[in-house]
């Protein structure tokens, strides 16, 4: 490593602007004596903007290929490159008693151990759990169980190891908590394999459906965000957002 | 139009990117006994097989140094009905210029052992040897690509 860099000095003291070697270590904007400055600095104002820079730059690009370097590129290019179809989305899938559910990924702003939320008080409303406390900020949690009317699963049969978790998302109208039994991870699918949503036992379920797809012998259903947080909005909040008291 | 900027020796050469697929780093290449100097050796791109010319010993007769910055320049070529690919090994691949569509000065010379290198660009004020690529490969006498069908495997040198 040493000889290379010695080489790759000795090369930039050969290039027309040849004294400077490391001048921008020296008297440029990383050089550390204050009474020393580059005249050139004055015109160019950072060293990256200099030309006695940017050739050094190309000159590291001038050093000879290690073999290694070359081994491992000829790895990569040998593999064969996966085509991601345009279009494609990222989702977050989770379940939810017995149900898989998906929602696009870019609307995950966490996810967090789950925590009992705080009941407020004189309301009776099956779908609001209550506050949470995340970071600092309370933020209402809300049961999607109830919501789409998904039946608690009484007897856990699962043997490998699932973990309960609270997921955070943010919607336009501000942030939703909503615990999940079990979070697979992040998937990415093309609209092309959604299937119509069938008519299926819960109608709550079917009505936030948009679509279903099929994932490791899973339905799995992608839900209709746009819908699910308007129906939120509309039956858990008054019309002033405890987001907006708390900012 | 894009134009990618390369080096052959102390020759800047220009080519158009519009038939080129990727820019690859210098890779292990498979040599062939009793190949044409030019040739390289082949290279398992993506699954492909792909030919790498020396653009350096080709032209000017003398191989590329191999350094970080030299690299394999891939291009399509429409071959029948399949796509096929060549790979040019070129060094100092480090710049792309934008250029107007008339940039490219048609010279009256016309070489008739290398029509590829009949025309210039000029760079603020330099001229930059211009390589056409769709020229090229009927010139490569070892490989069998040519769009123009001209492809008689005469004897290398």
């Amino acid at each position: 490593m040493k000889t290379k860099s010695d080489k790759n000095r000795k090369q930039i003291q050969n290039s027309d602007q040849a004294s400077e070697a490391n001048c921008w270590k020296t008297i440029g904007v990383w050089g550390q004596s204050e009474r020393m400055r580059c005249p050139a600095l004055a015109k160019v104002i950072h060293c990256r903007n200099c030309e006695v820079f940017t050739q050094a730059g190309r000159n590291l690009l001038e050093r000879d290929l290690s073999a290694t370097y070359q081994n491992e590129w000829t790895l990569v290019l040998s593999e064969e490159k996966e085509e991601v179809l345009p279009d494609t989305i990222a989702a977050v899938i989770f379940r939810i008693g017995d149900e898989w559910l998906a929602l696009p990924a870019k609307l995950f702003e966490e996810v967090i151990d789950p925590e009992r939320p705080h009941q407020v008080p004189h309301r009776h409303n099956p779908v609001l759990m209550g506050v949470i406390n995340v970071h600092g900020e309370i933020q209402l949690c809300v049961s999607l169980q109830k919501l789409l009317g998904i039946e608690e699963l009484k007897n856990h049969q699962f043997q490998r190891n699932v973990y309960q978790r609270m997921i955070m998302v943010n919607s336009e109208s501000g942030y939703w908590v909503f615990p999940a039994d079990e979070i697979y991870g992040i998937v990415r699918i093309h609209p092309q394999i959604f299937q119509n949503a069938p008519v299926t036992v819960s109608k709550d379920k079917a009505a936030f459906t948009k679509a279903l797809f099929q994932w490791n012998d899973k339905e799995v259903a992608f839900l209709d965000d746009e819908l699910l947080f308007y129906y939120l909005n509309k039956s858990v909040c008054k019309p002033e957002r405890l987001k907006s008291t708390v900012e | 139009m894009l134009m990618l900027l390369f080096y052959l020796g102390d020759i800047l050469c220009t080519i158009k990117c519009e038939k080129v697929r990727e820019i690859a780093p210098l890779v292990n290449l498979k040599t062939v006994r009793h190949a044409p100097d030019y040739f390289a050796g082949y290279f398992n791109y993506r699954g492909l097989i792909v030919p790498v010319i020396d653009l350096r010993q080709f032209i000017y007769g003398h191989p590329c140094h191999k350094r970080l910055s030299t690299r394999i320049i891939l291009a399509n070529y429409q071959k029948k009905d399949s796509l096929s690919i060549i790979g040019f090994m070129a060094e100092r691949v480090t710049e792309t210029v934008m250029k107007p569509q008339d940039a490219v000065l048609t010279m009256s010379l016309n070489i008739r052992k290398a029509p590829y290198l009949g025309n210039l660009v000029i760079e603020e004020k330099e001229m930059i040897q211009y390589i056409d690529l769709q020229k090229l490969p009927p010139k490569l006498d070892c490989l069998s690509i040519p769009e123009d069908g001209d492809s008689n495997a005469a004897e290398v040198d």
